[in-house]
Order: structure tokens, then C-alpha cells, then sequence
């Protein structure tokens, strides 16, 4: 009789081996028996699998204690267990690429032979690339090592309805198997550990005693471990807002927290909670499953429901001069008097706020919202001067009295249109000068048509407040469609809402006097879209002979902004975020719309806050933690596992209805109620504390303790089903 | 008939679906299946089988499980599931109803320790608690006799004489899950053997009949003094449906005990299922060496033929019984059965009781050395001995 032992791990087809082995000496006529040996245990565990076979009938109802011959499926398995009782001369045959004289040295007395039965396996496509299947390969390589009829096991296979690569694997296998049969056949006397059998501690009886220690996580093929990723909304956010942090202290209703999370990057969360276009929105690995999380409205409630004390973190001598009361102006001071800087704001106009509250129209940014941002900043003990316009050489005085300047002065050249001498300078105006008036009540346009030409947020501002003064119609000219405006989409919405119309394809040619009762005649000529341009947008291309007339009262200009930078010296370079003038002792920084012509508001905030960092880190030389995350450690949707979150709508808050709305400056959108909205979350990438890891550890070996989770590597069997229950892909399978 | 390489577990399996689709000229076959290791395999291939007619039907539990079949019995199908261990336990309240119903249920039973603590492997506990009830217990040694077994319960189970549940036993693993060869009957073969069943007390919607309500003591005492005398008659018929499987199927499917070298035998030893295997051949290497020893493997352990056993053994003084399982307080199950049977026939016979295997250890030729060693050296029985641990 010849009893073979199968070292294998739970899943790898040690016992679908013996049965193999057993079929090639059954079909020539041998009495057999394949059998495993089981236990509890799941995949991956060491498990043994037998198979005898003899000329005679088998009455042999035992386990096999001296095999002839054992295979290990695994050379991780190698070890003292695996010669015992193994006979003299015996064949240890191992799946594994190195040759049998790496092993011959570990096993004297015994005959080896190595096959590398992954890679034939993998090569055949048996099985998974993580777990291939071996068996048939070793099943090859067994009956050439024990000189089976070469034919036996293509026979076996077939018997059995194995199909596909088997065969060839099998044959591969019997081809490359690796013998070694030079160890002395008489050499090392080989004893059988004989292992006493005794009683083990029990329920009652065994409490103080020692007990046996199965240390399961040897075991294991793979091991779980953790990390964060960083949301898509926070790699995109211009202000670099911790989005997912806000959002989760909100899903568990500490506004307060949320907004101490906002404020650490941006002080104007009710700001930016109105007017943000939003990218985060537009990044949500939610949108694969229903809608964004309504991030804007979101912070507009953190904004306006949280309490949070701010005050400096330190005291510190340097004066900084800041130029503009922009957000980016506002921002930096901010970050700086938090940091214990001495700041002083220098404003050309007669309030704090630049284009807040200039540009952006009280129906859409209230004023005692912005106060109260700006007046949260005041509190640092910023100083300000007000009705201070800054020249070149007020620049340069400015760097002697000061430790370092930032000049935020936003976008000061209006862009234009030569349209002919058909119209005045108060019946063609620029869209920015005339919400200015607007918004400080010293213009009316009473029974107008109004006509603004741009696609932008000025463009969009300026015809709802003309309509909020009285206009009788206004219609907005742009030369591309809807899909290139660069607008905020809720704002292109509401303001069709109210009865604007738009011309979309129209580009202004020239503007005229009137005909009748219109002040103006503007002659515009139709468009069609072409090749993208740099942008990526389609550029807009003429259509000859298409001109039209139309005819208007009042023509407003919303084309865009460029940067003045006659402050500085000739020939300055003006790069975000860097030292401009690079030759002075006192460095001068350019930040905002002027140095980087962004055009939101969070994007002037994140600018300022780059600038104060990098000023404290001259300064103080102290680094503050990164700002911008890189795209490589982002998470997309693809990442988490969607399967386990449930479709919900988002909440979109509420809107005045837009003939009530179209007829005041009062404000239009009531944001949400409540942050439930916020439970939308899925905090992607970023452990929330969800649990579900530990709660469907079968093996209780992962436990949470205070906000830390720890892994009992000792009794972990890597099952990986830790990592399959995680829905933000923070918990992850290594292989060992 | 092919010869095949399969588990235990698949030669239960093929036996009770090729006895089910035999009965498909009648009203066909039944069979309610709820999974538990070591016997999932028998339920996973009765529900592949293509049965001509009948259900096979997946329910919530094994006690359903066996709901299932008594019902499809008593409407006249060949009924019949598996189950081990705790499914047993769990089944239990149901498996009596199936005997005192006189219903022909064949039940393949693979042997597990009974948890806690949570233990898969070999134990007879689990059906030798069942004892009581009124089932006929076969105990199988190879996997064709578990086949073979299988189809003679059926028949067993059927004839009008005996109409009693039939459990057919195997060890876990050590025949579940071991394959080796086995001869597979076919379809017209097993047709042969098992005609269309005609269950006399089937349910009949024009002889509209109540069972199982209320019956004072004299009705249910005759009921037990029935199920009584079908019990004596049990060994007589298995005798009568083993000749006919030889007939028809060429081979013996076993007795209900089968003696080994016991003619002239001063000590025997007496057990069963796979330890016999292991029995026989520590025995044959001893004879040889000139002792006077002989072993019975016992098949049939419900009803108990004892008679049959003194019978086999005429000369035997010295009894050693194997019980691979443990009745607490009371040492082996089948050293009880022995006790009571020598009792008055040959008073004065040493049984000495070893507790071998139990809860699934291997039982070794080394092992059963010691305990003929032991068994030999002694003048007077003592308590049972357990085997394979130093207590």
C-alpha cells in the first residue's frame, strides 16, 4: 500500500488532488481512498488531505501517520510538520519556482522534487491570478515523480469531466516537475515525533490551567490595514476646504464643529454658502449614485447656525500691509490675525468687502451676512483704512513701513467692445459700475429694455437687478449657448425664472441710434459653435450675413475683467502666491483675481490663505499642514463600494417664488432647514466610524477603541471580510 | 452496475434518488432537505436528481425537513431525507411522529458529535440517542454498504409486515467525505428491487380517516404492542429482502450482524461502523499469531439482535464492547444492549465497556491492541475505559 499526504491550505484543491491521484491507480486496477481532513476552518487555513492506494481491498479506515510520499501545495507550509512520519526516502514533492536543492538541505533521508505549479496554473488560467488552482498541475507532476504510466493522469482528468486547461497544465507539470535523486537513500535516521495525547483543560476543571494557544493569524496569506484617501471634494475645493470633515460633523448635528472645520481654511462660509459655483458639488462620487450632496447650502447652514468663538493663536510684532477688501484681501488678514500678525487693511472705496459688495446683489448675498463675516475678521483686530487708493509710489512707502505687503486689488480693467458712437455713457455702461449704483440705490431703469452682453455671473447680477429697478424687459446677448456660460448654473435657472430672455449665438456688432421709442439700436450678427478653443470651449464662429437689430434702451457690458498692475514696477512678474518683486527686504505678494485671475470667490479666499501661509513660514518658519492634496491620493466613485449605500434624494433647499422675487432685493434662496442633508455624505476614503469592519469581523479580532481601530494580527486569518464591508475603502487586504 | 469512485455521502445520495424514482409508477418520490455538515452533499445531490415525479423541497429547518417527508409519506410517496448530528436533535420531535405514524421514511443519518462544544467529526451519540423511538438503525461499514443499505431500507421499511422508518448511519468523514469504490446500480435494477410503494394507511380522500388526535391508554398501549411486534419481526424479514438484493443485485448487502472468526472464540469483540474495519484486521493478525479471538460487527442495532449475537458467538466468555459515543452517567449505548442480552442466556459473561473514538478520535490497530491486551488480562469487568486519552 502507498499513503501520500497533501499539505495544502483551505480553497487551494488539496483534496480534489487526492481524488485525482486516486483515480489514475483506480482505473489501473487499485483499491483507493481519498480523503481530507476536516476541521472548521476557512480558506487559507493549513489543511491535510489523503489518498492511499494498494493492489489489495482497503480495510485501512485510519488516518495516514507514515505516508510514503507527502505534496505541499504551498512552500509556505514548509516546515517541521511536513517530514513527520514521512518513511525513509520518501518523496517530498513542493509547488514552488526555486530548485528542490534549496529544500534538500532542510530534509536529509528524503527525495525531493520541486514544480512550479502557480505559474503553470496561472499560465493556464486556473482559477483566479490571487488564487490560482494548482491541483491538476501538481497531479502532472505526481505521476511523473512516482512514475505513474505517463497517460494516467490525462485519463484520471477526463474520468473525473475535468475540461479546458487542465490537461495542459497537468502535461506542463509533468514536463517541469524538478527532481532531485542523489540524497543518500541510506542517510539520515528519521524519527517520528510521537505527540502525547492528553487531557485538555475542559469548562469546569481547566479555568487556571494553561490552555493550548492557536495562533490563527498564521494562518494567513493576506493581512487588513487602513488608510485615507483624500474626497474629491476637498482635493477640488479653491478655498482648500476640509468638505468631507464639515459635512460628517453636520451628519451627526454638530454645527458648531462644522464650522470651526470651515473657519480654519475659510472665513466666509455664509459667503460662500450663497454664492460658491461649487466644484465640489460637481466632483461628488455621489453623482454616480443619485445627486451631489448639496455642499453649498450645506455651508451656508454651518455659516449661519454655528457658534465659534475666533480668536488669535498668538501674539507676534511683524505689520502686514494688505492692499484690497476683496475675499482674497479679507482672507489673507484673516489668516494672518489669526496667526498673531499686526494687519492693516488699505481699502480704496469707503467698505470692507471689494466685490462682495460691489458685484454680487443683495438678493443673492444679503449685507448683514457679509458684515457679519467681515466683521468676524475685524474682531482679530485687523486695522483698516478706508478711502485709500494706492499708487506706485504709495507701494514702495508701504514696504518701508511695513514687515511685508499683499496686494489683492482684484481685476480693476473692465473689457469692452468698440461699438460705435450710437449710445452715452449712461446708456452704455459697464455691468460692474452699474451694480455698484445698484447696490448702493443711485440708479433706477424704470420701464427700460435692458440689454447685457456676457454669459458671466457679473452679466447674470446686473440683468436681475435691472429688473429688480424697473426694467421693462432685459435680455441677455452671449455669443455661445447655455452649456459655455460660465455662470453658476442655479443662477442661469432662476434668472430665466424671473423673465429673463436669452439670445444665445449673438454676438453685438455695432450699437446705433434708436428707431421710435428705443434709445439704441444694437446690431448683432448670429454665431455658430466650432473647434474647442483653449478653454476646451467651442469657439464661436460668425455666420455671415446674419446681422438683426435689436432694439433697447440701455446697453450693459459684462465681458470680463483683466488685472491692473500699474501698482507695480515696470516689468514686475505677478505669480500667485510669490514674492513679486523678489528685490526689496520687504516681500511683496499678489494674490486673488490679480494674480490669478480665477474669478470665484473661493478661489480668492484660497489664494489668501496660500499667502499668509507662505508669509508665516518666512517669517516664523514654521510650515502649516499641505493645501492642496495630490489627484493620486483622491478617491473615486469606482473606489467605494457603492452596492451599500442607499439612493436618496438631495435636499435643495427652498426658493422665493420668482414673481414675488423678481420685484424686491429681498433674498432669494431660503437655503435648508436642517443639515439633514449632510447624512447624504458617504465621506469617501475617510473613516467615519461606521463600524461595520468590526462588526462583521467573523472572528472578533478587530475591535474600535476611542477612535482608533486595532487589528489583532496574532489571531487575524485574513479573511478580508473587514475589507469587503468597508464602503470607503479604508480598509484594505496586503498579502503577506 | 459501474464501478465509481464516490463519498459516502454521494452513495447515500444515488441510492435514495434512484429509490425515490423508482416509486415514479406510483406516486412518486418526496424528500423536505435542510443542510448541516457532514451530510450537506446527500441533500445537494437528491435535489439535482431529475426526479420523473415528485418534489424535492428546501425548507427552514430540519424538524421541517422531516415535516416534509411525513407528509408526502402519508399521501403515498417515497419519502426520505438526511440530517447529523444537532439537525437530529433539532428533527427529533418529528422523527417519532414518523414512527408512531407506521410511515416507511428512510432517513440517512451521518454520525456527529453532538455540540457543545462544536465538534464535526464521528460520533454515534447522535442516532443512539434516537433509541427509543420506533426506527430501525442500521449502522454502515463502507460506502457500498451504506448504498446497498439504503436500498434495503426502502424495502425493509415497505414490507406490510414491518411499515416502520428505516435510518441508515455512517460515520462523518471517515465515509462522508472518503471517497473510494463503489458500485452504482442502475435505474432498472433498483426498479426490480423496489416496487411501486402502496401504503395501506394512505390518505385517502374517499376513505376520509383521523390521525393523531386523542386515544385513550388501552388504544395507545395496542398501538405500541403493534409497533412491538413489528420490531420482532424485523431480522426475519431483513433476512428475507437481503436474499432478495443478492438476487438481484449480486452481491450481499450484510446481515444484520456479521461475525468474524467467532466459532471457536473465548473473547470477542463487539462493534460497529467503521471501527469494525479496524477490528477485523487487528483480530486476523492475532488469530494468526494463535489466540482464540473473534469481533461481530453489529449492523443493526434497532431492534437489538441480541439472540443472534449468542448465537454467533457460542464459546465467548469474555465480551469487549467498542462504543464510539458516550450515554452520560452511563458509559457506551451498545454495551448497555449487550449487558441486557446476556443477561439470563449466558450469565456470568465478562462485557467489559471501552469508550473508542468517541467525539471523532481516530481509532487505531495500535489502540485496539491495547484494549484486547486489557481485555484478555482481566478476571472481572470494571467500568467503561476511554481510549486515546490519558484520562
Amino acid at each position: 500500500m502507498i499513503e501520500i499526504r497533501i499539505h495544502g491550505r483551505g480553497g487551494q484543491g488539496g483534496v480534489t488532488l487526492a481524488k485525482i491521484i486516486a483515480t489514475t491507480r483506480y482505473l489501473h486496477g487499485f483499491s483507493v481512498q481519498a480523503f481530507g481532513l476536516y476541521a472548521a476552518e476557512r480558506s487559507g487555513a493549513p489543511l491535510q488531505a489523503f489518498c492511499r492506494f494498494d493492489e489489495q481491498p482497503i480495510t485501512n479506515r485510519n488516518l495516514i501517520y507514515e505516508p510514503d510520499h507527502v505534496i505541499v501545495l504551498d512552500a509556505t507550509l514548509v516546515g517541521p510538520a511536513i517530514t513527520g512520519g514521512l518513511k525513509p526516502n520518501g518523496w517530498i514533492l513542493i509547488n514552488d519556482p526555486r530548485l528542490p536543492y534549496e529544500f534538500a538541505e532542510q530534509f536529509p533521508g528524503f527525495r525531493v522534487a520541486t514544480v512550479d505549479a502557480t505559474s503553470i496554473a496561472r499560465s493556464n488560467e486556473l482559477g483566479t491570478r490571487s488564487v490560482p488552482i494548482v491541483n491538476t498541475a501538481l497531479a502532472g507532476a505526481v505521476a511523473r515523480v512516482l512514475e505513474f504510466e505517463p497517460e494516467s493522469v490525462r485519463e484520471a482528468l477526463e474520468h473525473l469531466g475535468f475540461r479546458g486547461k487542465n490537461f495542459d497544465a497537468a502535461s506542463e507539470a509533468y514536463e517541469r516537475v524538478i527532481i532531485v535523486d542523489d540524497v543518500d537513500r541510506h542517510g539520515a535516521k528519521v524519527t517520528h515525533p510521537v505527540t502525547p495525547t492528553h487531557r485538555v483543560p475542559g469548562i469546569v476543571d481547566g479555568g487556571g490551567a494553561e490552555r493550548p494557544v492557536i495562533r490563527t493569524g498564521q494562518w494567513a496569506t493576506e493581512q487588513p490595514h487602513r488608510r485615507e484617501w483624500t474626497p474629491p471634494c476637498n482635493h477640488v475645493c479653491p478655498a482648500g476646504n476640509d468638505v468631507q470633515g464639515f459635512l460628517q460633523a453636520l451628519a451627526r448635528k454638530e454645527t458648531d464643529l462644522a464650522l470651526e472645520t470651515l473657519l480654519r481654511t475659510s472665513p466666509f462660509p455664509s459667503v460662500c454658502g450663497r454664492v460658491c459655483p461649487a466644484p465640489c458639488m460637481d466632483s461628488c462620487n455621489r453623482l454616480s449614485l443619485d445627486e451631489a450632496v448639496n455642499v453649498r447650502d450645506l455651508e451656508r447652514y454651518a455659516g449661519d447656525h454655528g457658534r465659534v468663538d475666533v480668536k488669535p493663536l498668538a501674539k507676534r510684532e511683524q505689520r502686514i500691509a494688505i492692499i484690497g477688501s476683496g475675499p482674497a484681501g479679507l482672507a489673507a488678514s484673516y489668516h494672518l490675525a489669526r496667526l498673531g500678525y499686526r494687519v492693516t487693511v488699505i481699502e480704496g472705496g469707503s467698505s470692507l468687502g471689494g466685490l462682495l459688495r460691489t458685484g454680487i446683489p443683495p438678493y443673492r448675498l444679503p449685507r448683514e451676512v457679509l458684515d457679519r463675516e467681515i466683521d468676524r475678521i475685524l474682531d482679530l483686530g485687523v486695522e483698516v483704512r478706508l478711502d485709500t487708493r494706492i499708487e506706485r509710489r504709495d507701494l514702495y512707502r508701504l514696504t518701508l513701513e511695513f514687515d511685508a505687503v499683499l496686494v489683492a486689488t482684484g481685476l480693476q480693467e473692465l473689457r469692452s467692445l468698440d461699438l460705435g458712437g450710437g449710445g452715452d455713457g449712461e446708456s452704455i455702461m459697464q455691468g460692474i459700475d452699474f451694480l455698484d449704483r445698484a447696490n448702493r440705490e443711485v440708479v433706477r431703469v424704470d420701464g427700460e429694455d435692458v440689454v447685457v452682453v456676457g454669459g458671466g455671473n457679473t452679466a447674470f447680477d446686473a440683468a436681475r437687478s435691472a429688473l429688480r429697478l424697473g426694467a421693462r424687459s432685459v435680455r441677455i446677448v452671449y455669443r455661445r449657448t447655455r452649456e459655455e456660460m460660465p455662470a453658476i448654473a442655479e443662477e442661469i435657472e432662476e434668472a430665466i425664472e424671473e423673465g429673463i430672455d436669452c439670445e444665445y449665438l449673438t454676438l453685438p456688432i455695432r450699437i446705433e441710434p434708436g428707431n421710435g421709442d428705443a434709445r439704441l439700436t444694437m446690431i448683432c450678427r448670429r454665431m455658430q459653435l466650432g473647434e474647442p478653443d483653449d478653454s476646451g470651449r467651442r469657439r464661436p464662429v460668425e455666420i455671415e450675413g446674419s446681422d438683426f437689430p435689436i432694439e433697447c434702451d440701455r446697453v450693459l457690458l459684462a465681458l470680463g475683467q483683466s488685472a491692473d498692475l500699474s501698482v507695480f514696477p515696470e516689468g514686475s512678474e505677478v505669480r500667485d502666491g510669490a514674492d513679486v518683486l523678489g528685490l526689496l527686504e520687504t516681500p511683496v505678494y499678489a494674490i486673488g483675481d490679480l494674480a490669478s485671475n480665477d474669478g470665484t470667490v473661493a478661489g480668492a479666499i484660497g489664494s489668501g490663505r496660500r499667502a499668509a501661509l507662505s508669509i508665516h513660514y518666512v517669517f516664523a518658519g514654521e510650515e502649516l499642514p499641505g493645501l492642496v492634496p495630490t489627484a493620486d491620493e483622491v478617491i473615486r466613485a469606482g473606489s467605494l463600494k457603492m452596492h451599500l449605500f442607499e439612493s436618496a434624494p438631495s435636499h435643495h433647499g427652498m426658493s422665493r417664488p420668482a414673481e414675488e422675487r423678481r420685484l424686491d432685493y429681498g433674498e432669494v434662496h431660503a437655503g435648508i432647514a436642517d443639515p439633514s442633508e449632510a447624512e447624504r455624505c458617504l465621506s469617501c476614503g475617510v473613516c467615519n466610524e461606521c463600524d461595520r469592519c468590526v462588526t462583521y469581523c467573523p472572528e472578533g479580532v478587530l475591535k474600535r477603541v476611542g477612535h482608533e481601530f486595532i487589528f489583532d494580527y496574532e489571531y487575524c486569518k485574513g479573511c478580508g471580510v473587514c475589507a469587503a464591508e468597508c464602503p470607503r475603502n479604508v480598509v484594505f487586504m496586503t498579502r503577506l | 452496475m459501474t464501478l465509481e469512485l464516490v463519498t459516502g455521502n454521494h452513495a447515500a445520495g444515488y441510492a435514495l434518488s434512484v429509490a425515490g424514482e423508482a416509486n415514479r409508477g406510483a406516486r412518486g418520490a418526496a424528500c423536505g432537505i435542510y443542510p448541516i455538515t457532514p451530510q450537506t452533499e446527500i441533500v445537494e445531490f437528491v435535489a439535482r436528481f431529475p426526479f420523473s415525479k415528485g418534489r424535492v423541497i428546501a425548507v427552514e429547518s430540519e424538524h421541517s425537513a422531516m415535516g416534509v417527508s411525513i407528509g408526502a409519506s402519508m399521501a403515498g410517496a417515497r419519502a426520505f431525507t438526511a440530517s447529523s448530528s444537532n439537525g437530529l436533535a433539532y428533527m427529533t420531535e418529528n422523527i417519532m411522529v414518523a414512527g408512531f405514524y407506521r410511515l416507511p421514511i428512510v432517513l440517512t443519518a451521518v454520525n456527529r458529535t453532538l455540540g457543545p462544544p462544536w465538534n464535526i467529526w464521528a460520533d454515534q451519540g447522535d442516532t443512539l440517542y434516537l433509541r427509543d423511538f420506533p426506527w430501525i438503525q442500521l449502522y454502515c461499514e463502507t460506502n457500498q454498504e451504506v448504498l446497498d443499505s439504503t436500498l434495503l431500507a426502502f424495502r425493509l421499511a415497505e414490507d406490510r409486515r414491518i411499515l416502520l422508518p428505516v435510518m441508515v448511519i455512517m460515520d462523518a468523514f471517515i465515509l462522508s467525505h472518503t471517497q473510494m469504490e463503489t458500485e452504482l446500480p442502475e435505474q432498472d435494477l433498483v426498479d426490480r428491487y423496489l416496487p411501486p410503494l402502496l401504503l395501506p394507511h394512505e390518505l385517502n380522500l374517499n376513505r376520509p380517516t383521523t390521525v393523531g388526535g386523542l386515544t385513550w391508554p388501552r388504544e395507545t398501549m395496542s398501538q405500541r404492542i403493534e409497533v412491538d411486534e413489528a420490531m420482532e419481526r424485523v431480522p426475519a424479514a431483513y433476512e428475507e429482502h437481503r436474499a432478495t438484493f443478492r438476487q438481484i443485485f449480486g452481491r450481499d448487502p450484510g446481515g444484520a450482524l456479521s461475525p468474524f472468526e467467532t466459532e471457536d472464540a473465548e473473547t470477542v469483540l463487539v462493534t460497529s461502523g467503521t471501527i469494525a474495519s479496524t477490528a477485523r484486521e487487528v483480530v486476523r493478525e492475532r488469530r494468526a499469531a494463535g489466540e482464540k479471538l473473534g469481533m461481530v460487527k453489529m449492523k443493526m442495532f434497532r431492534p437489538f439482535p441480541g439472540d443472534r449475537l449468542l448465537d454467533a458467538c457460542p464459546h465467548a466468555r469474555k465480551f469487549g464492547v467498542l462504543d464510539r459515543d458516550y450515554a452520560a452517567g452511563s458509559g457506551g449505548v451498545w454495551w448497555h444492549d449487550l449487558r441486557a442480552a446476556l443477561q439470563g442466556p449466558r450469565d456470568g459473561a465478562m462485557v467489559q465497556n471501552y469508550l473508542t473514538g468517541v467525539c471523532g478520535g481516530d481509532v487505531t490497530p495500535a489502540m485496539l491492541n491495547e484494549v484486547i491486551d486489557d481485555l484478555l488480562a482481566r478476571r472481572s469487568a470494571g467500568k467503561p475505559v476511554w481510549k486515546g486519552i490519558d484520562k
